[in-house]
């Protein structure tokens, strides 16, 4: 590792040789009693207003020692760190902090007036509440770990800065309550982290695959989050948080899959209609995933499901269609999907016109053509709206419910039946950092249970849970 | 993961166990004992529950068979017990298939499919059975509740059909009845046998022995209200009736506009039942895997050996439920007796290593 | 190493087979499967015997395809022969390629010369079918099963509904009717009683049926040129080990039904001196013991709590607002009853038909006493009978 030398050519020079991409540029000035300065600064990514301000301007007029601790001194910016290896200077430049240097230093000044590009705090899109706190994390991991430290006043609250990515070198806040979170777990992300070697993370979905147990599972094992309350109830918990700079996703681990099944509003609302709406998503979730798989066997295999007088809708509906109805319910459910995958791709003013070629050109068309039938379509639009009850599933869920429609198709209900046990052997053998994904069903925790399909009221929930094998057990007293 | 807490194992015995009784069982036993079904399953559950206490009571040492069977007998004859023992494993399996299999193609599709429809279960079985048995107690967990749901909403819409005088009069199957009810019972009463794969693996705690006891005779309760139920249900054609969680609830008023809305509860049994037909398999091969250390390699080959065989079986003992189920209650009605009733208990007697001890 | 790796990747490869093998079949849709499209779903089966073996009148029932505007339900009548009823089914697969499903089988019409012999004779087929329910109705008719299948109802698309419509728990409640499944029948003939009951279904003309242009949702269950029909099913047929031992009338099947116990709202009529009242009944309690000692006494007791619900002729204002029935009416309803209740117990022994099931109950609660009475009833026994009706003060 190359250190800087006190010759302010040389050095320049050889941080020059490190950073040659012409949008690295350098900025020469002599001080008042003739001391020679070099800024060397990223030009797209640095504040130039706060560099002339905190930085060049006080030098101008600086009289004294040469040291790096008087200098620094004399610079008015709030964040200044003292550095004297060049890789480490030129990773500072990179990060859009100017980097000081001087005739005759022993360490270089590098100053915090990087560019802030950061959208404002919104409402994320994809988690609105009715009631409760409407802000959502950003880009910035600073202003992300600024929303938790508002939220979470304790100095228990640690972030710690772990950089991932040999070349993006993203920053990723680890946040967690210290005498709450297991140490192990603490420990157990930090050293996922530290082994995952890859070029770029551009998202923090790119560390779910590295922080779960099975990572070519289907199976989600890593919380993900946008709103910056949950974030936090989910470390008061217990939980280690993740936040990626560069993402507006933070995540938590470790992961139970009741967590998706909790809206951050089911704690603003009485116990009881939280307890409803959940029971609704569950059951929103498993009509969405069997129903056409039920459909489609029934049909095949076993008539008797339906009523008679709906059977012979059915049997009339389908008469003139021209596909096996596992393949009728295949082609509308294909025809779904890419309306959904278009639908959110497409720019907001084309999705209108997409809404309404789907809903009558495709739909309507199709029946009256004698492509598809009418049940079918109803079929697949209840299913479709299901799934979103759980919108944080759905990538999951929409691939499961493929997979029983053609299991439903092939063997038929006891098929179903068979892909039901094999997901349960599959999900209950599930865990991560020492947490089953099933808990508190499986293995069944009375205590927890109180926050899960059923929602207790908040003075029934003076434990933190169980699962998470806090040593704070109280949270409420 | 691989300890079985006293909580799963309460829910294994009370409402695992029960559920491959309410197939073929209560048909066979409307046949032979006609009113006084219910009194050979008491008396087969009440003899089951001594077994079951005192294998229970045998897993406070906190030792494997094998090791148990190890210290007592040296290596290679309990290697041989053990072999024994699988033999007895997969015998034992073989009627909860067949009836499986005769289950589902009757319950599950309106007419008699293809043979393979069956065979996906295997599918499953070899995936589970390259678990150890104790890898089902947290399914046991989500079983339970399953299984509760699934009886007691069956219970609840066969009531209304229900002439409870039909359990009238008592001994009404005679003496003769009675036994033959008895012997046809013993083949599907081999609990207390199976626990004796998981012993090492419960977490044994004070009481675990009596409360599990306990459990098992609630289940057992669960399995003569249902026994009750068909019979008040179906009276003297009850002998007809096979299937018969299939059948009592679907005189109840509400199917005629809703469907067999039945099914669903007749779906969640069949889930639980999925998992307990592979429950002797299981231990069977774990009868293998307990000497020979669990290999990974070693697990997954005996179990898809294991599922190959059993698939083949069922292939060629199609339509021979009947003749299966006349030998193991007919001439080999003593297998069951000898492997349920004598030997468990024995296992009280094993030693504990001495250095733990 | 090789090796090593080979074994790593038989899960996935056997993943990928496991998918081909779903989606073959998915696609195929060869998995000996029978989907609805391939299906006969028979609504209703009429079972005539003859000469040669049975006749079976199946009622199959005919999707009307997507057009919304149609409602209802469209039948066809398809008749097979054969030696037993299961050759019927297979000469109904033959005749028309469809696979017949039972599974909606709602109703199963009797033929009355099928009755006369042991009708389990030709239910057997369907006792022993797995994929039949049978929690359908069952029924006699007058004439063949397969005549009163293919006629035009006057009052539904498709007769068979028409004589559902019969048996609902409506009509039950009224005494007008005694509906019975093939379940219910066949316990109390497999059970020591060996006796039962099914309705009795006759057809007559809707007047002026031919002049109207008949049901237009209705499906090809015959053409518009049938006459119209409408089915009664106020008789019950009485069965004594499978055979039809006799015939309830109307007022006999009511007196059944009120001993039952399962009348709510139900009619009759009595005298108010010369004059026909009808009343409703509000409160129904029937009874039917033995009583084993000396020569066995059958009790059949009646206990019904009436209303005033028509008088037949013109009445005053005070009379109409307070519906009270007067003592005259009471014992003269008394009296009818009586008189219903000892016809039916007279038929019933006629028949040798334990109707009420006495010998069950007597099996049940005395198995001794069972084997010394059981051929005395209700042939030897001695009917008491009782009623009381009141009305709601």
């Amino acid at each position: 590792m190359k250190n800087i030398t006190g010759n302010l050519k040389k050095d320049t020079d050889a941080l020059k040789k490190l950073l040659p991409a012409e949008d690295i540029l350098t900025f020469s000035f002599v001080s008042q009693d003739g001391l020679a300065f070099t800024v060397v600064y990223a030009d797209p990514i640095c504040d130039k207003e706060l560099l002339g301000e905190q930085l060049i301007r006080p030098l101008l007029h600086y009289s004294g020692e040469k040291s790096a601790d008087m200098i620094a001194k004399s610079i008015t910016s709030p964040e200044i760190r003292l550095q004297n290896s060049m890789e480490k200077l030129a990773e500072e430049v990179l990060a859009g902090n100017p980097v000081l240097l001087w005739e005759g230093m022993d360490e270089a000044v590098v100053c915090g007036t990087k560019k802030m590009f950061v959208r404002a705090i919104a409402e994320p899109s994809t988690d609105v509440a009715v009631k409760g706190p409407r802000e959502g994390f950003i880009e910035d991991v600073k202003i992300n770990t600024s929303l938790v430290r508002r939220r979470l006043k304790t100095g228990e609250l640690k972030i710690e800065n772990v950089e991932v990515g040999r070349r993006s070198k993203t920053v990723v806040a680890v946040c967690y309550l210290e005498g709450t979170t297991v140490k192990r777990t603490v420990e157990d992300v930090k050293k996922k982290l530290g082994e995952i070697d890859i070029d770029i993370v551009p998202d923090s979905s790119y560390l779910t695959h590295f922080l779960s147990s099975r990572p070519y599972s289907l199976v989600k094992q890593v919380g993900t989050t946008e709103k910056p309350d949950i974030f936090c109830a989910k470390i008061a918990e217990g939980r280690v948080g993740l936040i990626v700079d560069g993402s507006p996703i933070a995540l938590t681990l470790p992961y139970l899959l009741i967590e998706d099944f909790q809206s951050s509003e089911d704690y603003f609302v009485p116990p009881y209609r939280a307890t409803f709406t959940r029971i609704l998503r569950f059951l929103s979730l498993v009509v969405a995933i069997y129903l056409p798989a039920f459909y489609v066997s029934a049909q095949l295999f076993k008539l008797q499901l339906f009523p008679v007088k709906l059977l012979l809708t059915i049997a009339g509906s389908i008469r003139d269609i021209p596909f096996s109805p596992s393949l009728e319910m295949l082609l509308v459910l294909f025809v779904l999907e890419v309306l959904n995958e278009a639908s959110i791709r497409m720019p907001k003013y084309v999705g209108m016109a997409l809404s309404v070629v789907g809903a009558l050109v495709l739909g309507e068309t199709a029946v009256s053509a004698g492509f598809v039938s009418t049940p079918a379509i109803i079929i697949v639009a209840f299913s479709g709206i299901g799934l979103y009850a759980v919108p944080n599933l759905i990538e999951q869920t929409s691939v499961v419910r493929l997979v029983m429609l053609l299991i439903a198709g092939s063997v038929g209900t006891y098929g179903i039946i068979l892909a039901t046990a094999f997901m349960l052997l599959y999900l209950v053998t599930t865990e991560n950092y020492g947490a089953p994904l099933l808990s508190p069903f499986s293995p069944m925790i009375g205590r927890d249970l109180r926050d899960s399909v059923v929602k207790y009221n908040l003075g029934s929930l003076k434990l933190r849970p169980k699962t998470l094998g806090s040593p704070n057990k109280r949270r409420l007293k | 993961m691989n300890k079985i807490s006293p909580r799963q194992l309460y829910f294994f015995l009370a409402c695992v166990m029960p559920v491959g009784k309410l197939l073929v069982l209560p048909t066979l036993l409307a046949r032979y004992a006609k009113c006084d079904l219910l009194f050979p399953v008491l008396v087969s559950y009440l003899i089951q529950a001594g077994v079951v206490f005192s294998v229970l009571l045998a897993s406070s040492k906190r030792e494997s068979l094998y090791d148990l069977l190890k210290n007592t007998f040296g290596r290679v004859a309990s290697i041989v017990i053990l072999i024994i023992l699988s033999i007895f494993f997969f015998y034992a399996a073989l009627l909860p298939l067949l009836e499986q299999r005769l289950f589902v193609q009757s319950v599950f599709y309106d007419t008699l499919p293809s043979l393979a429809a069956f065979a996906p279960f295997f599918l499953f079985s070899v995936y589970l059975c390259a678990k150890p048995l104790s890898s089902q107690g947290r399914v046991w967990d989500i079983l339970g509740p399953l299984f509760l749901t699934g009886l007691a909403g069956i219970l609840v819409l066969s009531a209304a059909s229900m002439d409870v005088g039909a359990l009238l009069p008592v001994g009404g199957g005679g003496i003769g009845g009675l036994l033959k009810g008895f012997s046809v019972a013993t083949g599907w009463f081999f609990d207390g046998a199976i626990l004796l794969m998981l012993l090492g693996r419960i977490d044994y705690q004070k009481g675990t022995a009596w409360k599990g006891t306990l459990f098992y005779l609630a289940g057992g309760i669960a399995v003569l209200a249902f026994l009750a139920v068909f019979y008040a249900v179906f009276q003297d054609m009850a002998a007809t009736q096979y299937f018969a969680i299939a059948k009592t609830s679907k005189y109840f008023s509400g199917i005629t506009v809703l469907g067999r809305i039945d099914y669903v509860f007749i779906y969640l049994l069949s889930l639980v039942m999925a998992f307990w037909c592979t429950v002797p398999l299981q231990a069977g091969i774990d009868c293998y895997l307990q000497p020979f250390g669990r290999e990974r390699h070693l697990a997954t080959v005996l179990s898809v050996a294991v599922n190959a065989l059993f698939l083949v079986l069922l292939y060629l003992l199609n339509n021979r439920f009947g003749e299966v189920m006349r030998f193991i209650t007919g001439p080999a009605f003593w297998i069951f007796p000898a492997f349920c009733i004598l030997l468990p208990p024995f296992s009280l007697l094993l030693r504990r290593n001495h250095g733990r001890a | 190493m090789d090796a090593r790796r080979f074994i790593k990747t038989i899960p996935m490869k056997l993943y990928l087979i496991l998918l081909a093998v779903i989606l073959f079949a998915f696609f195929s849709n060869d998995f000996g499967l029978v989907d609805v499209q391939k299906t006969a779903v028979i609504l209703a089966a009429g079972i005539d015997k003859t000469e040669n073996g049975y006749v079976l009148s199946s009622q199959i029932a005919v999707p009307k395809g997507s057009d919304r505007t149609t409602g209802g339900t469209s039948s066809l009548e398809i008749e097979t022969e054969g030696k037993t009823v299961s050759d019927c089914i297979t000469m109904l697969y033959t005749k028309t390629g469809w696979v017949p499903k039972l599974v909606f089988c709602n109703l199963l019409l009797l033929g009355e010369e099928t009755a006369k012999d042991d009708v389990f004779d030709g239910l057997n087929y369907f006792l022993r079918n797995e994929y039949m329910s049978d929690s359908c109705y069952l029924a006699v008719c007058e004439g063949r099963a397969g005549d009163v299948l293919s006629s035009q109802s006057a009052i539904d698309d498709a007769s068979s509904l028409a004589i559902t419509k019969l048996f609902s728990d409506a009509a039950k409640k009224s005494g007008k009717v005694m509906p019975n499944t093939l379940k219910d029948f066949s316990v109390s003939y497999f059970g020591v009683s060996k006796s039962g009951y099914l309705p009795f279904v006759r057809m007559s003309d809707q007047e002026g049926s031919q002049d109207a242009g008949g049901n237009e949702s209705s499906g090809g269950s015959g053409g518009q040129d049938k006459p119209q029909k409408i089915y009664t099913a106020n008789e019950t047929a009485i069965f004594r080990e499978g055979k039809m031992a006799g015939m309830l009338s109307a007022d006999e099947t009511l007196a059944f039904a009120l001993l039952k116990g399962e009348v709510f709202s139900g009619t009759f009529n009595a005298a108010d001196g010369e004059k026909p009242v009808t009343l409703t009944v509000l409160e129904n309690d029937g009874g039917v013991s033995l009583e084993t000692e000396g020569t066995p006494k059958v009790k059949l007791s009646l206990s019904l709590t009436v209303r005033l619900c028509c008088r037949g002729i013109s009445a005053p204002i005070d009379d109409i607002a307070t519906d009270e029935v007067g003592e005259k009416v009471l014992h003269s309803a008394e009296e009818t009853v009586k008189g219903y209740v000892e016809q039916l117990w007279n038929a019933c022994k006629q028949a040798d038909c334990d109707l009420f099931e006495l010998r069950r109950d007597l099996y049940r609660t005395s198995p001794k006493k069972f084997s010394e009475l059981k051929d005395l009833v209700p042939a030897a026994a001695e009917p008491v009978i009782e009623a009381k009706v009141q009305t709601k003060s």
